[in-house]
């Protein structure tokens, strides 16, 4: 039993840590801590990498495993262990002895340099370098699986002493000061004050850059409200949600710049005509594609998200959209004869967008509006029994969800003074999709989480260079496998009357009681 | 006076005949029971006259309106509410939300009410709150209305599935196997609420049941389907002692 899974999981550890060293991550931990914790070297970080890879092979064998035992745990430990250390350091050996030989791995594996694997070797011969990592590999392993052996034991024993385990948020109100300001609404409403107030200044602090990056964010917070319309709420599954963006983000720039057209429109007229036109283009792609759902619908809004992009660029309309190039000179905003087209007006700018988005879809979501659109999501069919014209309240869903991107993107063209096809790429569409479900579905904070997760950490984990999108792949991954709900999933509205303590305690035995005596 | 009559309806699915020339008269005000085997068209009937089927043959009159050709959300609008056998919840909305969702077509606010929290709007919702919390005592529920759907236990389904039937004020109320799943006596119970709702609500009950037994007692006129035919209808006694009925349920040979 234990060996069988230690063997299994020594495998697959084998297999993540030799993966790890090819494309050179020990090497990245080994600068990061260097370059965060100030590490005088690098080394520290190479072989912290290797020691929780072991630790993490140890842990997982023991967790797989479901009959209790220390022995078998450290049996599963030590087969893990022993696999995952004898895999990797055959690995080390080859590398080693090929690069002694004077062979350049970098040819095919980029991140193979010398110093790449002198850092694992630490100055050794092949054979011993080998051995020694074997060997770490295999205490860190057998350590892992005797920490968590004790963690589970741990854990049964205070289940068997009928101790429920908490979660974080119930800990936290635990704590009576958290307790006191959750429930207290004007408390809350001071700290909802305070935060803005920290908003509102905030732009005066933080420079350009990131000025520039929180207004980014803004934008998809605005995209991401507008897609949980139609996929959180109406349970419209659309890929082409980029398409009403790149509605906006034209129709600014087409309205406002000087080339191709010779219009140069204010940005505030041009505002609301390409939100308006968004809307309309929602509710003209929303007529085709009505009686589809789900995957069949997934297919077809990616195939017209593409269109969009493609026609922009494409020869026929080069003399209409400006082709391949785009727009330059997009026009920005104007007030009282002042040009306010910098990050820092533009991030106040947003920050309004922001919040009508969020005030338009708190009021949509529990109005007769919003509960038709959940109606559908839940069950179409029985939404129509009810007497939900689906189709109007589909077409409903795209033209406000079409709108919101339609702000975001008329927003977006002016602030970077340019739009062009590059801008309305598949990944946008899949972006605004990833951050509504990494945040939770349905629910205004989660977008906001979301948005901040998304576009907020790609710039924190900027240091990680190449690596950035391994990270975060995995990131996404582990999260989705950890909290697939999403990071602040939707509440439940609490619409029932509170009515007297005593008067409820009754009423609940009763209703069970009913069912005994009722006959 | 009837409130629902069926002259003639027929739905095909490919060569197979589900409802065959299925004459029906519902009087204002009864509790009217279609039973018959399982296959015997009972739900096929239902989904024509809620309009997710249309029929190739025949007429279906409402209150001297035809339903056939009508979108199902217009049919319900004009005051019919069902119920399914495998109950149909909202899952993940809560109970109250639920019969709010019934009340929909009696409710009037669009999209520029709530944007701008019209008054009308907001004296609307407040009415419909109330008379959610009306229903989800009527039917035994208060406690629970904060609850998703999909948490209630499986009893407390049925009744939220029937108060957000009720929550749109229906004239005629499609009920299709309510009493699956229960136990007898619960099944009891239920058939005295559903005498309780005609009564009190003053509407009309059709009611799709396979177990014969259950609906005997409170049913004013029963009607038996056999293969997509009625094969025979009247007074519960009358159609229980039908040779054609029990060679319907029990077989060849015995009657």
């Amino acid at each position: 039993m234990g060996l069988r899974t230690g063997i299994r999981t020594g495998l697959i550890a084998a297999i993540v840590t030799i993966f790890l060293i090819l494309i050179g991550v020990h090497m990245l931990m080994g600068r990061l801590l260097q370059s965060w914790f100030y590490v005088p070297a690098h080394w520290p970080g190479v072989w912290l990498m290797v020691v929780l890879l072991g630790l993490w092979a140890g842990s997982r064998a023991v967790g797989q495993m479901k009959a209790r035992s220390w022995g078998n745990a450290l049996l599963a430990g030590a087969s893990a262990g022993i696999i995952q250390g004898a895999l990797a350091g055959a690995a080390l050996y080859l590398l080693a002895s090929i690069t002694q030989a004077g062979v350049d791995l970098r040819a095919w594996l980029t991140q193979m340099s010398q110093e790449s694997i002198a850092a694992l070797t630490l100055g050794l011969a092949p054979l011993p370098a080998a051995g020694f990592i074997g060997g770490v590999l295999l205490v860190s392993a057998l350590a892992g699986a005797a920490w968590r052996e004790w963690r589970l034991r741990v854990h049964a024993a205070r289940l068997a002493r009928g101790e429920r385990t908490v979660s974080l948020r119930e800990r936290l109100l635990e704590i009576p000061a958290v307790a006191q300001v959750s429930s207290n609404p004007l408390s809350r409403r001071v700290l909802m004050g305070v935060f803005m107030v920290l908003l509102l200044i905030a732009p005066f602090f933080l420079g350009q850059y990131w000025n520039y990056n929180l207004g980014t964010v803004g934008i998809y917070v605005i995209l991401g409200l507008g897609l949980n319309i139609v996929v959180g709420m109406a349970g419209l599954l659309d890929l082409g949600y980029v398409a009403f963006f790149a509605v906006g983000a034209y129709t600014m720039a087409l309205l406002t710049a000087p080339q191709p057209h010779h219009i140069q429109m204010s940005f505030w007229l041009a505002l609301p005509i390409g939100v308006l036109l968004a809307a309309i283009a929602g509710i003209l792609l929303g007529i085709p594609v009505l009686r589809m759902r789900g995957d069949y619908l997934a297919i077809v809004t990616l195939g017209f998200g593409e269109i969009i992009r493609i026609l922009s660029k494409s020869d026929v309309l080069t003399g209409f959209t400006g082709g391949p190039r785009g727009v330059r000179n997009v026009g920005h905003p104007v007030l009282f004869g002042k040009d306010i087209g910098n990050e820092f007006y533009f991030f106040y700018f947003i920050l309004i967008g922001v919040i009508l988005a969020i005030i338009i879809t708190r009021r949509l979501e529990h109005s007769r509006v919003g509960r038709a659109w959940r109606a559908m999501r839940e069950d179409e069919k029985v939404a129509q029994a009810m007497g939900i014209y689906t189709l109007k309240y589909k077409l409903m869903a795209f033209a406000m969800g079409a709108a919101m991107a339609g702000f975001s993107g008329a927003i977006f063209a002016s602030r970077n003074s340019f739009t062009g096809p590059e801008d309305f790429v598949l990944l946008v569409s899949i972006n605004v999709l990833a951050l509504v479900i990494v945040g939770g579905m349905g629910s205004i904070p989660g977008v906001i989480l979301g948005a901040f997760v998304l576009k907020g950490l790609p710039e924190i984990l900027r240091e990680l260079e190449d690596y950035r999108v391994l990270v975060f792949g995995a990131l996404l991954v582990v999260m989705m496998i950890v909290r697939p709900q999403g990071l602040w999933p939707a509440s439940r509205p609490q619409l029932e009357r509170p009515r007297p303590e005593e008067e409820a305690l009754e009423e609940a035995p009763a209703e069970l009681v009913e069912g005994e005596v009722g006959s | 006076m009837n409130i629902l009559e069926l002259h003639g309806v027929t739905k095909q699915f490919g060569g197979l005949v589900a409802v065959s020339a299925v004459d029906l008269e519902v009087p204002q005000g009864s509790i009217f029971s279609v039973i018959g085997p399982n296959g015997a068209g009972k739900t096929t009937l239902f989904n024509c006259i809620s309009g997710f089927y249309r029929p190739e043959a025949g007429r279906i009159i409402f209150d001297g309106v035809s339903l056939v050709g009508l979108r199902p959300d217009q049919i319900a609008a004009l005051g019919i509410a069902r119920t399914y056998q495998n109950i149909r919840l909202f899952g993940r909305m809560t109970a109250i939300e639920n019969i709010l969702v019934g009340q929909h077509s009696r409710l009037k606010s669009g999209l520029a009410g709530a944007l701008f929290r019209l008054p009308r709007t907001r004296r609307e919702e407040q009415e419909a709150l109330d008379k959610a919390h009306q229903l989800l005592d009527f039917v035994g529920l208060s406690g629970y209305g904060d609850m998703f759907a999909h948490n209630l236990p499986y009893g407390q389904q049925r009744r939220l599935e029937l108060a957000r039937a009720l929550a749109s004020e229906p004239r005629l109320l499609l009920l299709d196997e309510p009493a699956a799943g229960m136990n007898p006596r619960e099944t009891e119970e239920l058939m005295a609420f559903i005498r309780r709702i005609r009564d009190e609500l003053h509407l009309t009950i059709l009611l799709i049941e396979h177990d014969m037994r259950v609906v005997m007692g409170i049913s004013d006129i029963v009607a038996v389907l056999d293969f997509g035919e009625k094969i025979c209808e009247g007074t519960p006694q009358e159609v229980r002692c039908n040779p054609r009925v029990i060679e319907a349920y029990l077989g060849k040979g015995v009657a």
